[in-house]
């Protein structure tokens, strides 16, 4: 199996590299804009009040939300929803291809003449989504809290949930996107598929945000599970949707390995 | 070495792979499995290396079950699909030395003598090599770790005349070293060439295991005659009788004094009595099977 890991994910690694760029360096940029929106948050204040609070709502900036005029809600807004969106869609699409492209691509037939068992195959590839997904945070971690400490005041709890919620949705998103790609086969369509869930639960966050009859539908989106909220506000993530994100993580896991060491591989 | 018992595969209901095939494949033995496309070659071969999942039946390998014991079966079986589809991100040695890590062996050496015997460049990526140098790639990594049991499926499409010889010397050593071979193709001449016995199938079924040598001596032979005028040539051993001008050529199945017989006397030219081929003897069984 470490063959196959180390194989993977030196394949992998050019596009976790230009993911990683991506997200941290957006998530980085907002927070180097920090600083000079605070010396002139006084004037944003009064600008955002004249927003309607829908919106704000919709941005988790409405009463007793995030407070832009402070570092972490500033990150709250403005850049955490990179590592969640972005780095959420990065999952989903490395989880819709990693094990689908050896099938569509027809390797598999290669790699299963090879005595690799499928366990080992799926685990192995699993492994890569996570050590890929460890990798990108670890940087955007360590980005971060140069980042929150040389802006000030720097809370260690806070910036560790931020990076663990960002952590738990992408793996979240890959794993339903694994899942999904045990059933179609084809890259492209899995990979269609996820990023449609990865954005309709976006879209689904906003509205559960801003609609009270439509408030029961935060359960079912992951970016209410980690919402940045909880994070900056409360300084905690909400116990029941870390279960459900939990069961989410586990259940799709099982579903994938149960259909994906028993199904026919198509070639 | 390798048995199949009843073997079965429906891909759904109406999606028919193989049904009820069964055969016994001794130790050092080359197995030809001839029949057209379609017929349930590449199914029976999936199985084999447990890609797909039989139906129902069961077979062994090595007394291990193709099932459950797949991943230990593996690693005495080289393979080659009948379509090559590599990592084409990778260069040839960089492919090859992933594929021989698997094994858990020493494989340069072969790796190097296998890539000098068919002029392979290793060092070019997989997506520049053509269709023949991509079948070289699939030579090599499954001979690279001396593997008891070969399974090919079609293996010398795409390789030239040229190429194609130097493919049957290195199948021969991997035969002389003590390989069993599973030989898949439609190409009938080249199974001819190398078998010891054929099974045939047909739409999913295995219609027959012979030895080639008892194909080959069937008692059919192909007689062309060039005569000198009309001559009138009737016998119950004579089928498919052709005539053109004064060439007449069919198929004789009984014994060659009584066609002498039948020839004395009449204004014979030339006559030339040859063994069919076995492309004409598959068509006679297939026909056969189909009354």
């Amino acid at each position: 199996m470490k063959l196959l890991i180390e194989t993977e994910f030196k394949r992998n690694f050019k596009s976790l590299l230009l993911w990683t760029v991506i997200v941290v360096g957006l998530a980085v940029m907002m927070l180097a804009m920090y600083p000079a929106f605070a010396s002139t948050m006084e004037d944003i204040g009064a600008l955002m009040e004249a927003y309607p609070s829908g919106f704000m709502e919709a941005f988790g900036m409405g009463e007793g939300g995030l407070d832009m005029t402070e570092p972490y809600g500033w990150y709250g807004i403005e850049g955490y929803l990179f590592v969640t969106l972005i780095g959420g869609s990065y999952a989903a699409i490395l989880g819709s291809s990693i094990l689908s492209k050896e099938e569509d691509d027809s390797t598999i037939e290669f790699l299963l003449s090879k005595p690799i068992s499928r366990n080992r195959v799926l685990f192995g590839k699993a492994s890569v989504i996570i050590a890929n997904l460890t990798f990108m945070n670890l940087v955007l971690g360590i980005v971060t809290l140069i980042a929150f400490a040389l802006i000030g005041d720097f809370e260690v709890l806070i910036w560790f949930l931020y990076i663990l919620g960002g952590f738990i949705i992408q793996l979240i998103f890959s794993s339903i996107a694994l899942m999904i790609s045990v059933f179609v086969v084809k890259s492209r369509k899995v990979m269609s598929i996820s990023l449609g869930l990865v954005m309709g639960t976006y879209a689904i966050d906003i509205v559960s945000n801003v609609s009270e009859n439509l408030e029961f539908l935060k359960y079912i989106t992951p970016f209410e599970y980690v919402n940045a909220v909880s994070i900056a506000v409360d300084k905690q993530l909400d116990l029941l949707y870390m279960l459900f994100s939990l069961i989410i993580i586990i259940v799709s896991g099982f579903i994938t390995w149960r259909v994906y060491t028993k199904k026919d591989i198509s070639v | 070495m390798i048995n199949l018992e009843k073997l079965t595969k429906y891909y759904n209901k109406n999606a028919r792979g193989i049904i009820d095939v069964s055969f016994d494949i001794k130790e050092g033995e080359i197995f030809g499995f001839i029949g057209p496309n379609g017929a349930g070659k590449s199914t029976t071969v999936r199985t084999l290396i447990n890609l797909i999942f039989p139906t129902s039946g069961s077979g062994t390998m090595m007394d291990l079950d193709i099932v459950k014991d797949t991943v230990e079966i593996r690693k005495h079986v080289g393979y080659i699909a009948g379509e090559i589809n590599y990592y084409e991100d990778m260069t040839v040695r960089k492919f090859l030395e992933y594929s021989g890590k698997f094994y858990k062996v020493d494989y340069e050496e072969k790796l190097d003598y296998l890539a000098e015997k068919l002029e392979l460049d290793l060092t070019r990526k997989i997506e520049n090599l053509s269709f023949g140098n991509k079948k070289k790639v699939a030579i090599i990594q499954a001979f690279i770790h001396n593997p008891k049991i070969i399974i090919l499926d079609e293996p010398t499409s795409g390789l030239d005349p040229l190429m194609q010889t130097i493919f049957f010397d290195l199948l021969e050593e991997e035969h002389k070293r003590g390989a069993t071979i599973f030989f898949s193709s439609h190409i009938l001449s080249e199974v001819q060439r190398i078998c010891d016995r054929v099974g045939i199938v047909k739409e999913g079924y295995l219609v027959k295991i012979e030895k080639i040598e008892d194909i080959m001596k069937t008692q059919a032979k192909n007689v062309r005659i060039i005569a000198d005028g009309d001559i009138v040539l009737k016998n119950s051993h004579i089928a498919k009788m052709k005539k053109t001008g004064n060439i007449y050529t069919f198929i004789y199945t009984g014994k060659v004094n009584e066609l002498l017989n039948l020839l004395h006397g009449k204004e014979i030219i030339d006559l030339t009595i040859t063994e069919p081929t076995l492309e004409e003897i598959f068509m006679h069984y297939y026909e056969r099977e189909e009354k």
